[in-house]
């Protein structure tokens, strides 16, 4: 095998079975349809108009690319649908580039091409995002290639597998044919997600959102600064948003909510489940910057006469943020709150302990409280959550310490 | 449609433009720099109100080529270099951001210089004035964000209200500036080389490369879409009014004094303000002096910092403020550099000064046409703008302006090359 860069090949001369030089290399073409990474043919430009060569004749490919076929059996090259070219798709245009987790511009493809009985196949086998690729191109037909190649070695490559790079396409037909679907993406961490996406053009960012998985997008839109939250979620369908608001955290989806159209943000309500449109227009109805505003009604809360078993049950059913999870708030009549418990004591206790024996009195405030003392309440008793509670003591929401350490970073 | 809806929708409009202004407007001003102030200078002193006709098409030039990277930034969210690199290729655009960082630097030197000159006439020591100037924009820039850049930048934009106040204290003539404006006067002809060589050298400076790559990149940073571009089209039109009526006001308070009372000699924009004191008072003295400081510092803030954008997206590297020294090595290097050597330069004795500032000139010359004409080729394209292509009627004012563009700015070129 050989390793062989696309701006070599481009430009290159094409013989045909007798020889004789019949055109140059214009595109490099991958049919993801049949083959994720194998060259599907290349686009020739002859004397007789741009012409296909069919990479199952290729004989080889460097310098020269040699067929065994004739050059009166190439087809004319028509439509490039559902097919990837490699210089218009991919040459200088931006990636993401999954392990490094950034965007970057593409400098250069390596292709490699193995002989297989007396054939060559190409494959795509990464992308040059380094001073190589960019040097390569720079001194393309100015230095003799052979020289050329034996500088470029004394440079260390930049290159990134191409089972890392995922396609940027805002085209969502394309998309499907090419078969993008951010796999690679939506396996990174949420918060790198969202440091990507924020990198993004918007018509981008869009196309990531359409794509990805809605529970993933939610995570990420929950990361993404509010102002690009906006814009993205203005940009897709109300019913794809109302999918994607569904599975926030209702107190970060109702601050989304918060900031739309009434327009818009009425319409994704309308689209949403129930139940959780029902959490959402709670909050929203509380000022941003109270503790109502920040809360999320999505909390643990057993009975004030249950065991310890009990506790585990509703830990296992909660579907919530894992923050949470760290303490379980009992309740008595008519939904009062009577104690908190935390998590540690019920790890620590034997099943059958009665809860309200490991109770500690539960620090809470009331929905209007400005979002400054909740923090200092947060401060004060060292809580990694506080409890919000309406003016009969009822239990309301809580707030979790991820989200005021959020607020205290935005508040200046 | 009754006062109280008319008002609602005023209000409305206004709530709009206001959320979208900030980068044409920006951008507009910034041209009014420490070279186009003491161009102006120069035009009213020598020529007196006889050039003011220009003023009218060069807004509309000035127009026409901001509209356009403001609707590219809108419409596919991307900078002009990354364009640039997307449709032409990485030969093409390497070269072209080598120039633009040559031509910038001389501009940021430019700038710097007029720094240190408005400060001198206060008896201020450049070896003072420049380092901190320097450390001041390098600082802004990197502990700043952008909306809190884009306040400061506004209210620099509104201090250059200084020059239309020192317009107003020149007591021009404005019945013959008003006529001057709208009529070319009959007596000077194309056979007048000082006359032509003035005008050439005020349409010069009103156009620069790095403007069209600072407005695409800043729309885009905005954050403004397609959807509210109708508004920051509006962002673009006032600011380029108000710059070139601030352009207006400088060549008529030079003109009502220096050329009125024949000091028709000039150096640079300090000399202009130091001119004025004993013909104008020292209100406007004062006036041109600080806003020639402002002016300058202005610019040298955007520049820097500009080119480093520009230059690292259109090449590939990481770029942002957002992203650590290490994170962004070329990014900070580069605008480092520029900052640091732009300044320092002046603190050389003997410096050959006039040679960076042809040189710059002249690449900033061989580098506007193909940044013109790229532009006119993206607004054309359709698969990249879709709805938002040039009209017709748009192609040819835009064509004629950007061919108009060209030729005066290889003349300039051509001119700075010969004196």
């Amino acid at each position: 095998m050989s390793l062989v860069a696309l701006s070599e090949l481009l430009g290159a001369t094409v013989r045909d079975a007798s020889g004789t030089a019949r055109g140059r290399v214009r595109e490099i073409a991958i049919a993801p349809q049949e083959h994720p990474t194998r060259v599907a043919y290349l686009i020739v430009r002859t004397a007789d108009g741009e012409r296909i060569v069919p990479a199952a004749s290729l004989k080889a490919c460097g310098v020269t690319v040699r067929t065994d076929s004739d050059a009166s059996a190439w087809e004319r090259s028509t439509t490039s649908d559902g097919v990837l070219l490699l210089k218009r798709d991919l040459l200088d245009q931006q990636i993401i580039d999954v392990h490094g987790r950034k965007v970057v511009r593409v400098n250069d493809v390596e292709l490699d091409s193995t002989p297989v009985n007396s054939h060559v196949i190409l494959t795509v086998v990464s992308v040059d995002v380094g001073a190589r690729g960019a040097i390569r191109r720079l001194t393309k037909g100015m230095v003799p290639s052979f020289t050329l190649r034996a500088l470029l070695a004394k440079i260390p490559p930049r290159v990134i597998p191409w089972q890392y790079v995922d396609l940027l396409e805002t085209d969502p037909a394309r998309r499907v044919k090419l078969k993008i679907a951010y796999e690679g993406l939506s396996k990174l961490h949420p918060a790198d997600i969202a440091d990507i996406v924020e990198d993004l053009p918007a018509a981008e960012r869009e196309a990531v959102f359409e794509t990805i998985d809605e529970e993933v997008a939610a995570e990420t839109l929950e990361e993404i600064d509010p102002k690009v939250q906006v814009s993205i979620v203005e940009s897709l369908d109300s019913n794809r948003a109302a999918d994607i608001v569904d599975e926030m955290d209702p107190d970060a989806a109702a601050d989304l909510l918060g900031d739309l159209s009434e327009d818009h943000s009425g319409q994704i309500l309308r689209e949403m489940q129930p139940e959780e449109r029902l959490e959402v227009t709670q909050l929203l109805e509380f000022g941003e910057h109270t503790a109502a505003g920040r809360m999320t009604t999505e909390y643990i809360a057993v009975s004030a006469t249950a065991a310890v078993d009990d506790a585990i049950d509703a830990l296992k059913r909660f579907e919530g943020t894992r923050e949470a999870l760290a303490t379980i708030y009992l309740i008595g009549a008519g939904h009062k709150l009577v104690g908190a418990v935390p998590l540690v004591k019920i790890a620590t206790s034997s099943p059958a302990i009665e809860l309200s024996t490991l109770a500690e009195a539960a620090v809470s405030c009331a929905p209007d409280t400005p979002q400054d003392e909740v923090a200092a309440l947060f401060d004060k008793y060292n809580l990694i959550t506080l409890a919000v509670i309406d003016e009969h003591g009822r239990l309301a929401g809580i707030i979790t310490a991820d989200d005021v350490i959020t607020m205290l970073r935005h508040s200046d | 449609m009754n006062l109280r809806t008319l008002t609602k929708g005023w209000k409305i409009r206004l709530a709009l433009l206001v959320a979208v202004v900030g980068p044409g407007f920006i951008t507009a001003n910034v041209d009014n720099d420490a070279g186009g102030i003491y161009t102006y200078s120069l035009a009213g002193a020598q020529f007196g109100y006889s050039l003011l006709w220009t003023m009218i098409p060069i807004t509309v030039a000035l127009v026409v080529v901001q509209e356009m990277a403001s609707r590219m930034g809108a419409v596919t969210g991307k900078g002009l270099s990354d364009l640039i690199r997307e449709e032409f290729g990485f030969r093409v655009t390497f070269w072209l951001m080598l120039a633009l960082v040559i031509t910038n630097f001389g501009n940021v030197v430019a700038e710097f210089a007029g720094v240190a000159s408005s400060l001198e006439l206060f008896g201020w020591s450049r070896y003072i004035v420049v380092p901190v100037a320097a450390m001041i924009v390098w600082l802004l820039v990197v502990q700043g964000t952008y909306r809190s850049v884009e306040k400061i930048f506004l209210l620099a934009s509104g201090f250059y209200v200084a020059y239309i106040v020192a317009g107003l204290l020149a007591h021009p003539d404005w019945k013959a500036a008003a006529v001057a404006t709208v009529s070319r006067p009959s007596g000077l002809g194309i056979r007048n080389y000082p006359y032509l060589f003035m005008l050439i050298g005020l349409v010069g400076t009103t156009i620069a490369p790095w403007m069209q790559f600072y407005l695409q990149a800043s729309v885009v940073e905005k954050g403004i879409t397609a959807r509210q571009y109708r508004t920051a089209r509006w962002d673009v039109i006032l600011g380029c009014l108000f710059t070139d009526i601030v352009a207006w006001f400088i060549i008529v308070a030079c003109a009502a004094t220096l050329y009125a009372k024949g000091h028709p000699d000039i150096q640079n924009a300090a000399d202009a303000a130091q001119a004025l004191r004993p013909l104008a008072g020292e209100y406007a003295y004062l006036l041109f002096a600080a806003g020639l400081f402002n002016a300058s510092l202005f610019a040298a803030s955007i520049l820097p910092i500009s080119t480093s954008y520009a230059v690292c997206e259109g090449l590939g590297f990481e770029a942002g403020l957002d992203k650590k020294f290490h994170e962004a090595p070329v990014f900070y290097w580069l605008y480092t550099l520029l900052i640091v050597t732009g300044a320092g330069v002046l603190l050389v004795p003997r410096f050959p000064l006039v040679h960076v500032m042809v040189l710059s000139q002249v690449v900033n010359g061989a580098v506007l046409p193909f940044v013109l004409i790229f532009m006119l080729m993206l607004t054309n394209d359709r698969e990249l703008m879709g709805e938002h292509v040039n009209t017709r009627t748009f192609n040819v004012i835009a064509w004629v302006t950007v061919v108009v563009m060209i030729v005066l700015t290889l003349a300039l070129v051509i001119t700075q090359l010969r004196g």
